[in-house]
């Protein structure tokens, strides 16, 4: 018994599109497999990786004006916090570090300092996690200073 | 007067599947995976490393690539970090120290710092390259005592610019 629908069926509509579609999806699907996507990823820029006295074996030129400090002594608070001491207070928010910070550069501005006079050196202690440094880095690039630096552990 | 042709459509027939809008969407595809993913660039990055996550940060479009040298960072044995970095087209572990007085992390930034001499001047093999920069992919759960060893050898190779790779955040209002 033959079927109707079977005659009906027409294979002369087009090109063979079989074979295209064959390369196609193993092209797609290695690029899937060994592409290394980018975008969830970016880079904290330091220019003062670390600010140690010592090292330098250069004298400074004649005139040379040292930047105004300004330190941050963090320290590990145990269960992944820390504790970051600035100027006069002590937090363990980096909302609140970023504000303390601010008001350090404001003060600094008004006494005729521009952000590239002023250095901000992160003294963190031996155990201080890494994740926490880069809050507090963050927020000192958050307060509008430009050169951040980390010093020697205590 | 010719009387203008009607073009037809041609037959629907039942049983032959229409495999265009496959093409189309696959093809998308493509273009989208060819544009976004870096194939065969390899730059040394330990995948396995839950790096720390920020906010602020500069994009790798915007970084010096091919002048950078990524150092993979983890907690190590004995105080000391374990480092590794892509040299010669495999990933290798740098040492603080080797056991025979030799410190091949420091001696591998002066190398891409310095040329082979590992020391400021020279030309061709020995030339400076003060682009160089070095890419640092921590473990966020490092301590500091781990990272301060390494931004002393960069220090020390005078390497201008280090730049700490983090995870983006996208920070919601």
């Amino acid at each position: 018994m033959k079927l109707r629908v079977a005659q009906k069926v027409h294979y002369n509509a087009g090109p063979n599109m079989t074979p295209l579609v064959d390369v196609v999806m193993v092209i797609l699907i290695f690029l899937m497999l060994c592409g290394s996507f980018v975008g969830s990823e970016h880079f904290l820029v330091s220019n003062l990786p670390i600010s140690q006295s010592g090292l330098g074996k250069v004298a400074p030129p004649a005139g040379f004006i040292p930047d105004e400090p300004i330190e941050i002594r963090v320290d590990s608070h145990g269960q992944g916090q820390f504790i970051a001491t600035a100027g006069k207070i002590q937090t363990s928010d980096p909302a609140g570090l970023t504000d303390q910070l601010r008001k350090m550069r404001l003060a600094l501005n008004r006494a005729g300092k521009n952000e590239d006079q002023m250095q901000v050196k992160i003294g963190p202690g031996k155990n201080v996690k890494y994740q926490q440094l880069v809050q507090v880095y963050e927020a000192a690039l958050s307060a509008g200073y430009k050169k951040v630096a980390f010093a020697r552990s205590h | 007067m010719k009387k203008k042709q009607r073009r037809r459509m041609p037959p629907i027939s039942e049983g032959v599947v229409n495999v265009t809008p496959l093409i189309d969407i696959v093809m998308c595809l493509i273009i989208f995976f060819m544009l976004v993913a870096k194939i065969g660039v390899d730059t040394g990055v330990d995948r396995t490393i839950a790096i720390p996550a920020s906010v602020l940060g500069t994009d790798i479009k915007l970084m010096d690539v091919p002048n950078s040298l990524t150092l993979n960072m983890k907690t190590g044995l004995a105080n000391e970090p374990a480092v590794t970095a892509l040299l010669k087209g495999s990933l290798a572990e740098l040492k603080l120290n080797d056991g025979r007085g030799h410190n091949p992390l420091s001696e591998s930034l002066k190398f891409f710092r310095y040329g082979q001499d590992l020391a400021p001047g020279g030309w061709g093999i020995n030339a400076d390259n003060p682009a160089f920069n070095v890419n640092i992919r921590g473990d966020r759960e490092m301590d500091y005592r781990y990272l301060e060893p390494v931004l002393l050898a960069c220090a020390e190779a005078n390497v201008k610019t280090v730049n700490f790779s983090t995870e983006q955040v996208v920070e919601r209002n």
